[in-house]
């Protein structure tokens, strides 16, 4: 299995205000995997990715990616971690404002020893006219577009994707969509995505359930449709 | 109902407790230096203004060569003043230095007492503070004359009022308070001292004060006249040429307009700080912003939201400021004329002007500047704003970087592109910082290395000036008459190195700066001294040249000091001689025009001391001791001024530089958020973010030495003009380069340190926390 989590457990806050986000969760991802985490709000599934991510930590449980276990690890080889097995997508893009669109991949490409080919990068995501722009001169769409080059372009193991289509109109959540998927299938990364949107189910391998901190459904999704054809 | 916003400041202000507390900090130490200065210098002036009237500081005073009697003491009260004795005997000390001891006066030249008591039995001497300030002497310790017979306990420090500069001799260039010392004894110990040397010096005090200079010129010239046919005067010194008493008083204040250049420009530095932070708050708050505009806020209220806090930290920086200006650093800026000047005790006087110039205008320099800010900021629409699109009308495009270019040296350009509005500030701050850490190390050097100029080109080890005993102006014919015959043949050396010359004194024409003595030398044909062609025209020394900026050509104008006559000479030529402002012309020339008769001679220059001139005929000797004097005094005065402008240099830039990084690093919080979610480390995030700042600064610190260099050389010229007579050369030694970069270097890393911090500190949860 290359992601399993096991017993993970976080609350914030103390005493009488103390809320327990994730009550104990097991879960196994496949290499390869396209998961979508659903659930309502406070449900716990962004709390969930950026224990995955690494950029936050666990109370208790295990997280093991690829046999090594992120509990044990320390501040600089989480960062390496993160450096060489995660690829990040958030809903507001969070793109460095200052750099161009091609400056913005450049970022990710610089942290791989073999990143993908920039150009061809900026052709598949269909935006290579816009390569000198400034993230303020782009649409949302091209930003997140943008966003996903810089996640993708260092070729990681798994792409974490927060809510990637919350900003967006629905043409554009399709176009984004239709995006990730290629992704997923041409360069073969682990998909976990975080979503509200009930429709994204159906183009994902497996579907996993939240509520109140805990995992209600977790299942392979047998009639997989491609992103094309959603609708909601 | 108030304005709910105001809530808001206290919190912004405890969120922003550092970046507010530093420029607190330095808003206290220079509005308070400032203000101490502003204080303590008009306190000063009142105290010596006052002290004429307060001590009964004489209107001129005398010297004969012996007693005068009782007949002739009426006579000349006669002629409209009272006189007073005011003996005194010089001894030399056994630490090289030489004591005017006085009887106390009680009528004329009050003493004022500044530490201990008076003296009341002979061995007890009270001495002037300044010289014991120079000398390591204090109450208890005791002086011992050089040939070890006599010894005086000191049971006080004292100044008296009409030596609030210790001018040994009027015509000395420069006072010597290191080398030469003012004490008051009691009658019984004077009496007992060495009556030889006694030294009959009369005080004395117009019965009608004339009004004017020009009044008081005509009617000392009138006296001495008078008194010189009642008696034979030796000296005759009216007030105001009396440099032991004008010479303080003409000094002081002028620093003020450098004192207040200094504040405002720390202010607007400061002013344009804020002005950064605020559009950096403007734009981290846009979304705040837009909904408020949008709900009905109005412009104003949102720019006196904004403009609160750095005003109002302004205001109490000012008023505490002002406090410690008139508590602490009133003391730190009258130490500064007490290691200059024998001043007496001063009495603070609240000074509405310093209280204008250090609180007010400070505070509307900073609601100007940050009004501009803000109303330029917030012009934009509340829609604008909420879309947190803050371009203006046009979207600014990437500058094109090509693609070669590495990722991280893009990178660090696109962080420069983006704060070039910081770095200006920055560039500016330092430009100032080190301008002033530049003078802090440039005026000890300069001085040092003047004095070795000096010493290199003198005209001759020693230039004797003879002096026309004042019998020979005054008193009857057939007296004046002997006297100059005297003096001829008394006056004469068999020194084979001694060459006569002639010299004249005139005054340069009152412009712009006020007007100084320049000295006209008659050289002797093929001197063996001066070396120029003067058979061709006349020279003029460099320090004259680069004074006046006078090129070969020119022509130069001077005037007699007191009267209207006026003389042109055209200059043919530069003679390298820094020491002084002197024109070289031929004996015969210069006698010829000042009508002083073919023979005429006012001294000799020499390489090797000359012994056989009577003391009373040498008005004063020219050695390299004389002219260095006037650096020497300009290091003791001055010198421990310039360390404590280096400490302030140094923490203006430090705090610059301090709060302009924090800036950068707090607008990029969210992409180093974003960038450590990336996998980043923190080394990698601050060769990104910090070491475009280290690049900037280096680079600003390279281009800056040129530019200062140049203002340097503008302002000191400046200063050398408006507050010194003579010329002190500017010399920049390589050194100070070296030590200015390396000071800019060293403080910014241990800013840079900080600034790792910070960067460390940045939250990865940033960049997810501020999605909306």
């Amino acid at each position: 299995m290359f992601l399993q989590i096991q017993g993970i457990k976080k609350s914030f806050g103390a005493g009488d205000s103390r809320v327990d986000v994730l009550k104990g969760l097991d879960l196994d991802i496949e290499r390869g995997e396209f998961c979508v985490l659903l659930g309502p709000s406070g449900s716990g599934k962004s709390t969930l990715l950026n224990i995955i991510g690494g950029i936050d930590s666990a109370d208790e449980g295990n997280l093991v990616i690829d046999g090594e276990r992120l509990a044990d690890m320390s501040e600089k080889k989480l960062s390496l971690y993160r450096r060489k097995h995660l690829g990040y997508i958030f809903q507001m893009y969070n793109l460095i404002p200052n750099l161009t669109v091609r400056e913005n991949i450049e970022v990710g490409a610089y942290l791989s020893d073999k990143p993908l080919d920039v150009d061809e990068l900026l052709h598949t995501l269909g935006i290579y006219e816009h390569q000198r722009k400034l993230p303020n001169q782009l649409s949302g769409g091209q930003q997140q577009r943008t966003a996903i080059g810089r996640a993708i372009v260092k070729n990681p193991d798994i792409l974490l994707c927060d809510e990637p289509t919350g900003a967006l109109d629905y043409n554009t959540s399709k176009e984004i969509l239709k995006l990730i998927e290629t992704v997923n299938q041409k360069y073969g990364n682990t998909i976990v995505m975080v979503t509200h949107n009930d429709a994204i189910k159906d183009m994902a391998d497996r579907v996993v359930k939240l509520r109140d901190g805990m995992i209600r459904k977790n299942y392979m999704n047998e009639h997989k449709i491609p992103a094309a054809e959603l609708d909601w | 109902m108030k304005n709910p916003l105001r809530k808001r400041l206290p919190r912004e202000l405890k969120g922003e407790l550092g970046k507010y507390l530093v420029v607190f900090i330095l808003m206290v130490l220079t509005i308070g230096m400032v203000s101490g200065f502003l204080v303590a210098d008009g306190s000063m002036i009142v105290a010596y203004n006052d002290g004429f009237e307060k001590y009964n500081i004489e209107n001129g005073n005398f010297r004969t060569n012996q007693q005068i009697y009782k007949s002739q003491k009426e006579e000349i009260q006669n002629l409209g003043i009272k006189l007073y004795e005011n003996f005194y005997i010089e001894e030399p000390l056994d630490n090289g230095s030489t004591m005017r001891f006085f009887k106390n006066r009680i009528e004329i030249n009050g003493v004022c007492l500044m530490k201990g008591e008076l003296p009341k039995a002979t061995g007890e001497i009270v001495i002037d503070r300044m010289y014991a300030d120079n000398n390591d002497l204090k109450v208890g310790d005791t002086l011992k004359s050089q040939s070890g017979k006599q010894t005086w306990k000191i049971t006080g420090l004292v100044a008296l009022s009409d030596y609030s500069c210790l001018f040994q001799n009027n015509n000395d260039s420069m006072f010597d308070s290191v080398k030469f010392g003012v004490s008051v004894v009691t009658p019984e110990e004077f009496d007992a001292m060495d009556q030889d040397k006694l030294q009959y010096n009369y005080s004395w005090i117009y019965d009608k004060q004339p009004k004017t200079e020009k009044e008081e010129k005509d009617v000392s010239e009138e006296l001495m006249e008078n008194i010189g046919e009642i008696i034979t005067l030796e000296a005759f010194v009216p007030r105001y040429l009396n440099q032991a008493i004008t010479f303080t008083g003409d000094d002081m204040g002028s620093d003020k307009a450098m004192m207040l250049i200094l504040l405002y420009i720390v202010i607007v530095i400061m002013a344009f700080v804020f002005g950064i932070t605020i559009s950096n708050t403007i734009r981290r708050e846009a979304g705040v912003i837009g909904t408020l505009r949008a709900s009905g806020y109005t412009r104003r209220e949102l720019i006196r939201h904004y403009m609160a806090l750095p005003v109002l930290v302004t205001l109490v920086g000012a008023l505490v400021g002002n406090i410690l200006g008139y508590t602490v650093f009133k003391n730190v800026c009258a130490g500064m004329y007490y290691g200059s000047y024998s001043l007496p005790t001063y009495v603070t006087v609240w000074s509405a002007e310093a209280f204008l110039l250090t609180t007010v205008i400070p505070v509307i320099i900073m609601l100007v500047v940050n009004y501009g800010v803000l109303r330029h900021k917030l012009r934009l629409s509340p829609l604008k704003f909420l879309r947190r699109d803050l371009s203006g009308r046009k979207r600014k495009k990437a500058i094109y970087l090509s693609p070669v270019i590495k990722i991280f040296s893009r990178f660090r350009l696109r962080v420069i592109f983006q704060n070039m509005s910081n770095y200006l500030v920055l560039f500016i701050g330092i430009i100032f910082a080190n301008l002033l850490l530049m003078f802090g190390l440039l005026l000890p050097s300069a001085l040092s290395h003047y004095q070795v100029e000096i010493q290199n080109n003198m005209l001759a080890k020693y230039q004797y000036m003879l002096q026309v005993p004042v019998s020979a102006a005054s008193g009857n014919k057939f007296d004046s008459l002997f006297s100059i015959l005297e003096f001829y043949m008394s006056a004469e050396t068999k020194n084979e190195d001694a060459e006569e010359f002639s010299a004249y004194s005139l005054n340069t024409l009152p412009g712009k700066y006020k007007s100084e003595e320049v000295l006209l030398y008659g050289i002797e044909p093929d001197s063996r001294y001066v070396k120029a062609d003067l058979d061709k025209g006349i020279y003029i020394s460099s320090a004259y040249a680069d004074k006046y900026g006078i090129h070969p050509g020119d022509t130069i104008t001077l005037k007699e000091k007191y009267e209207k006559e006026q003389y042109s000479f055209k200059v043919t030529g530069i003679y390298d001689y820094t020491a002084g402002l002197c024109v070289f012309m031929t004996r015969t020339q210069l006698n010829e025009t000042f009508d002083l008769g073919q023979d005429y001679y006012s001294g000799y220059f020499s390489n090797t001391r000359i012994t056989d001139i009577k003391d009373k005929y040498i008005g004063s000797v020219v050695d390299l001791d004389a002219l260095t004097k006037i650096s020497r005094q300009l290091d003791v005065s001055m010198g421990s001024m310039m360390g404590m402008v280096n400490g302030f240099a140094i923490v203006i830039y430090m705090v610059l530089i301090y709060l302009l990084s924090k800036i950068i690093i707090e607008k990029n919080a969210q992409s180093i958020s974003m960038v450590k979610i990336l996998g980043y480390t923190n080394g990698e995030i601050s060769r990104l973010y910090i070491m475009s700042t280290s690049l900037v600064v280096v680079f600003c610190l390279l281009l800056s030495l040129p530019l200062e260099t140049v203002i340097m050389k503008v302002l000191f010229r400046e200063m050398m003009l408006s507050s010194i007579s003579g010329w002190i050369t500017l010399w920049i030694d390589p050194m100070i380069y070296v030590q200015m970069f390396a000071a800019g270097i060293i403080t910014y890393g241990i800013v840079a340190l900080l600034e790792f911090r910070r960067v460390k500190k940045v939250p990865m949860d940033e960049a997810l926390k501020n999605v909306e």
